[in-house]
């Protein structure tokens, strides 16, 4: 049990562990004191002076984000001191600031333009000529404009302490000092500097990814986990006109803490993909017709009386709910096997400043999840091949959400029943009887377990094209007509029916899952790798 | 002779303006130039000196520059410690830190090449260009101001026919200004490469650009 | 031959060997005495060296004035740790040229202060950082450094007694903020010489995370005669809160500029008219910067009243610093002396804390169109308030020494300033 110091910050009592600085007592009581150069991921240099807070006792304001809290103080941020010191810093800063907002991307998401118009002054003093730097690109994803950068060094401390490779620093001094790398040398080569234009608070480093391509305040936030390995890093998705316009990190210090690599950052295209199943087709010699939902299935279901085992390909890009659902159909129609196949890179990427992260070599979010409910992995580590068994099954084959991609127009021919659920159709599909449109993860909510079997939550970002539905309503409708339980009405009920299915996941609800994650159940074995 | 009363007996040698000569100052045991190996370890470090014949493209840390790499590097508890003087080393030898020293200073200490060049600009001493045979560095602060320094680089700039930084077309000066030298009770203070002239006025600086010419030194 | 500049009131403890070149011998130091106090300080053991220097009441020469026994005293005394005394010899104050002529004429003296120091907090290793401009200096420190080692003075078992001390002579590469002590422990370790927050303070986290202290050239040349003479005869100059002798660098519009040591507590108008053989062209004397440059600039009324220790100083509005005395006489040009001392402090600004970085630049751009007759009364205003925005809140003071000579100017001397607003007026010519 950490010792306890109580002080008292604009009047209002706190108790917090000793060692805990007064930048962090504050976020306690919900007071955020304005800084630049702090990041609680990082070593903090209290340079930017932004910080610094009234001390009663003190003989000088004291930088909030390094001076720990002492029984008994009495800290003031907003005095009329405290308020003068901010406004003077601010001032500075806007000396050589070149107030580009009108193009500059970091607009309406900008600690410069926030502070300032919160405390800063409202007539500007400088008559001076400003110093000019100039835009500077420096490799990987990053575009560096120096005229608006606020020399917190964050980015610096970023590449030294956390990823550990040491491409950034300060080239000269005094004011004459600016962001630089190793001349051409650049960022190329790293692997999560894409984290830097994060951190950066205002916009001097700035993705060329986003440039110039949507504005902060016409984007949604909505909490997702990124698809592109199984590390599961929290993100939020950024959208606007239902598309993904970026993708940033979200906080989670058991995961991913404030980071996520570059290769994930940026992977987020194939969401925006056009070329949608829209609606559920009837696939016949004379080709497709399209039909309702309720038709559709009731056709499904026809067809698959009598029709013999199922041989089902399912996909470590599925969530957990869909994932389920397709076991509960499976054995609903009298049991089989399923099968997946997945990418995998030769090796790990880690961020050696924070262990436990990785780019992980499972380059999918969920195949834990599908081994859980009973799916084995087949095919190379590029994601091809081992199909041959379904592809010339007999009885049913179902197909979710894996696109066939290296799989030829004979697939399932020999089948009594295909169905083929999938985002996008397929050439391989033109054998299915039945074709049925589903949305991407970030069309619903769901849930992936991670490659340490951490349950986590997505929520919904775009809204899903046409008649395209998710995964687990249909199958779950289907398991429900063929007698295996209720159909779910929610996500949150397909979890539910999961853990009525799979033993790994009886022990947590939807809600322990909440926003955070949770860990299933050390204690149950799950066969596979 | 200058009319200044009293000069302090510095190191820049018998240019015929000093009462004394450079043996009289020194004294006997004077060591003039550091050998290339370095001597003592515990000065191993010190006295890159600042030389008029620079080798751009000589190699770095050979030979006995390696040795006095070597023997530095046994003074500190880590390696980068190390840093300013091999910088300093790279000056010796080849006239100005460029890239490419940055890189082979980086590769012996085990540093990254982008933390040495954050090091060494922020340095004023490391030229990050080259410059002429004699680096003239005219201390304007304020001391040395209220004596007139201005004057005294206005006529450097005049001999030399170059601007603030510009090295001469015969290759033989670059006139910088330089911050407080130390020497403020002996105005104007003119650091040439590795010497220090006092009580420099505008009539001696033809004298002493004539000199340098001359030692070729 | 002579040392250009003595004087009768002169007290030469540590300016005795001025002048001469064989002082640097170590057989001619030893002769002299040198070394036994060394010998001294190991027979009375750390405590009692501390003690002694304690007692002497001598304060830190580098500027700050900090008490020097007082400091040794925070060193941990069971850290396990390695322990390093660092000598401040990085002399880049405006002004200032002490440790220079210190370091030319008696090395062995200061390297002698080095050792006793290194022994009383229990450091085996001692590190002189030097300025990079001294080339000769550090010749000849260097040289008596291995003279020193080769006669058994440094090194191993120095003088039979048991006790191992090293010393390394480091050299720094053009930065004044490499003279604020963090800023040097950057420096020494091969970084960026920029400051480091306090706390942790160098006697818990010093040189290469450390404990560590640091100590001026003068302050460590002190040492050897404190230790062979006693605290109480150290105390026999200067004043009972400013004790010893000092050296003053005197620069300026005087006719003998030079160093003298005095005691503490010399009246500033004694030195300039019968030390320094008074005014040049027998100007009038239009103000005086005591300190060095980052100290408040007093006008003649105030230097008049002005008494050269550490709070008498402070007593006329200004600041003992360094003790360098630069003078200006009635030809000065203070707009401009300022300007240039600013554009000192934005050249030197490591550029971490934005008051800084960005205010002296700011400050030298306005002080430059005022002094080119394009500034405004506004400007003084700006300036003033500008200014009082840099005192206090960065990690070390080189902010606050912008604001020093600005603010004390605009104060004194408005009517220069504004003699170029109005008029475009220089009232000086240099």
């Amino acid at each position: 049990m950490a010792e306890m110091v109580n002080l008292t910050i604009d009047g209002h009592e706190v108790s917090v562990p000793k060692g805990t600085t007064i930048l962090e007592a504050a976020k306690t009581i919900g007071t955020e004191v304005p800084h630049y150069c702090y990041h609680p991921g990082m070593s903090s240099p209290a340079m930017c002076r932004l910080c610094l807070v009234d001390v009663e006792g003190a003989p000088k304001p004291m930088p909030g984000c390094v001076t720990t809290v002492m029984d008994g103080q009495v800290v003031h941020t907003q005095s009329e001191q405290a308020l003068k010191n901010r406004r003077g810093v601010l001032e500075f800063y806007l000396v050589n600031h070149p107030l580009d907002c009108p193009i500059c991307d970091m607009s309406g998401e900008c600690n410069l333009q926030d502070y300032v118009h919160a405390e800063g002054r409202e007539h500007g003093r400088g008559r001076e000529p400003k110093r000019i730097f100039g835009r500077d690109d420096f490799g990987g994803d990053v575009l560096f404009y120096g005229d608006r950068c606020v020399m917190c060094t964050r980015c610096v401390r970023f590449m030294s302490e956390v990823e550990q490779d040491h491409r950034l620093t300060v080239v000269e001094r005094g004011n004459r000092s600016v962001i630089d790398t190793f001349f051409e040398e650049g960022l190329d080569g790293t692997h999560w500097h894409g984290n830097i234009v994060d951190i950066c608070p205002v916009g001097a480093l700035v993705s060329k990814d986003f440039l110039h391509k949507a504005r902060a305040w016409d984007l949604t936030h909505s909490s997702s986990i990124c698809t592109s390995c199984s590390q599961g890093c929290n993100i939020d998705l950024h959208t606007r006109d239902n598309l993904v316009q970026r993708i940033k990190p979200r906080e989670n210090l058991d995961v991913n803490a404030w980071w996520i690599c570059d290769y994930g950052r940026h992977n987020y295209e194939w969401i925006n993909r056009g070329g949608r199943l829209e609606a559920p087709l009837v696939r016949s010699d004379d080709g497709s017709r399209a039909m309702g939902w309720g038709d559709a299935l009731r056709a499904l279901l026809e067809k698959a009386e009598g029709a013999g085992a199922v041989k089902a390909v399912a996909s470590p890009m599925s969530s957990n709910e869909d994932l389920g659902a397709l076991q509960a159909l499976v054995n609903a129609l009298g049991g089989g096997e399923i099968v997946y196949r997945s990418s995998r890179a030769e090796d790990e990427v880690p961020l050696k400043g924070f262990p436990g992260l990785a780019r992980r070599a499972d380059l999918t979010p969920n195949a834990t999840g599908a081994e859980l409910v009973g799916a084995s992995r087949v095919g190379g580590d590029d994601a091809t091949g081992g199909l041959e068994g379904v592809a010339s099954h007999d009885g049913i084959v179902i197909v979710l959400n894996d696109a066939l991609a290296d799989q030829d127009e004979g697939f399932g021919s020999t089948a009594a029943l295909f169905v083929y659920m999938g985002t996008h159709d397929s050439a391989a599909a033109r054998r299915a009887d039945l074709v049925l449109p589903i949305s991407t993860h970030a069309e619903g909510e769901g849930t992936f377990t991670n490659h340490e079997r951490r349950v986590q939550r997505f929520s919904k970002a775009l809204d899903a094209p046409g008649m395209a539905r998710p995964a687990w309503l249909v199958l779950g409708a289907l398991a429900a007509e063929k007698g295996s339980g209720s159909a779910p009405r929610s996500a949150a009920e397909a979890f539910g029916a999961l853990g009525g299915a799979v033993p790994a996941f009886a022990g947590i609800s939807w809600d322990d899952v909440g926003t955070r994650g949770a860990l299933l159940n050390e204690s149950v074995s799950v066969t596979g790798d | 002779m200058s009319d200044i009363p009293f000069k302090n007996p510095g190191w820049a040698g018998n240019t015929g303006e000093f009462d004394l000569t450079e043996e009289q100052v020194r004294g006997d045991d004077f060591v003039g130039a550091r050998p290339a190996h370095g001597g003592h370890a515990s000065g191993a470090g010190t006295m890159p000196y600042m030389l008029a014949d620079k080798q751009p493209e000589a190699p770095l840390f050979e030979g006995e520059y390696r040795d006095r790499l070597d023997k530095i590097l046994t003074r500190y508890p880590t390696k980068q410690a190390a840093l300013l003087p091999a910088l300093g080393l790279a000056q010796e030898i080849r006239g100005h830190v460029s890239p490419a020293s940055m890189d082979e200073v980086a590769d012996a200490l085990e540093l990254s090449s982008a933390y040495v060049r954050g090091v060494a600009t922020f340095y004023t001493m490391y030229n990050k260009r080259p410059v002429g045979r004699h680096l003239i560095q005219v201390c304007t602060n304020i001391s040395c101001n209220l004596a007139g320094a201005d004057d005294v680089v206005d006529a450097f700039l005049k001999y030399t026919d170059t601007e603030l930084g510009e090295t001469s077309e015969d290759g033989n000066f670059t006139v910088i200004e330089a911050e407080c030298l130390a020497a403020c009770g002996f105005p104007t203070c003119v650091q040439i490469n590795s010497r220090y002239f006092e009580n420099v006025t505008p009539s001696e600086v033809p004298k002493i650009c004539e000199h340098l010419k001359a030692e070729g030194e | 031959m002579a040392y250009p500049y003595v004087s009768d009131h002169e007290v030469r403890v540590l300016s005795k060997h001025f002048g001469d070149p064989t002082q640097r011998r170590v057989d001619t130091y030893v002769e002299r005495g040198g070394y036994s106090a060394l010998k001294k300080a190991f027979d009375m053991g750390p405590e009692k060296v501390i003690d002694e220097v304690k007692a002497s009441g001598l304060r830190g020469r580098g500027g700050a004035g900090f008490p020097t026994g007082v400091k040794w005293s925070f060193m941990p005394k069971e850290s396990g740790k390695p322990h390093y005394l660092l000598c401040n010899a990085d002399e880049s104050e405006p002004g200032t040229f002490k440790d220079r002529e210190l370091i030319r004429w008696d090395p062995h003296q200061l390297i002698e202060g080095c050792l006793i120091g290194a022994y009383a907090i229990g450091a085996k290793h001692v590190y002189i950082y030097c300025r990079g401009e001294f080339f000769e200096a550090n010749s000849i420190l260097a040289r008596a450094v291995e003279d020193a080692y080769e006669k058994g003075y440094i090194g191993k078992d120095i003088m039979g007694s048991g006790n191992d001390l090293d010393l390394t002579v480091h050299q720094g590469a053009g930065a004044y903020i490499c003279g604020e002590e963090t800023g040097l422990m950057n420096s020494l370790e091969g970084r960026r010489g920029q400051p480091r927050v306090k706390p942790p303070f160098p006697a818990a986290v010093g040189a290469f995370g450390m404990p560590s202290t640091i100590n001026n050239v003068e302050t460590l040349a002190a040492v050897p005669h404190i230790v062979a003479n006693g605290g109480d005869w150290y105390r026999g100059f200067g004043t009972e809160k400013s004790p010893g002798t000092k050296l003053f660098c005197v620069s300026g519009h005087v006719n003998r500029p030079g160093n003298y040591e005095l005691p503490l507590g010399f009246p500033l108008m004694t030195l300039i008219e019968e030390v320094c053989g008074g005014m040049r062209d027998g100007n009038a004397l239009k103000a005086v910067i005591p300190g060095g440059s980052s100290v408040p600039i007093i006008n003649a009324e105030e230097a008049g009243r002005c008494t050269l220790d550490y709070e008498g100083c402070v007593d006329v509005g200004t600041m003992l610093g360094c003790a360098s005395v630069i003078v200006m006489d009635e030809t000065a040009d203070v707009v401009k002396q300022v300007r240039r001392m600013v554009d000192f402090y934005a050249h030197e600004s490591c550029g971490q804390c934005t008051p800084c970085r960005e205010g002296s630049a700011w400050t030298a751009q306005i002080l430059k169109r005022i002094e080119d007759g394009r500034g405004t009364e506004e400007d003084l205003d700006t300036l003033m308030e500008m200014t009082e925005q840099m005192v206090g809140t960065t990690i070390c003071v080189l902010s606050d020494s912008v604001a020093a000579p600005v603010q004390s100017s605009i104060e004194k001397f408005r009517d220069e300033y504004l003699a170029l607003i109005r008029r475009g007026e220089r009232v000086g010519a240099a």
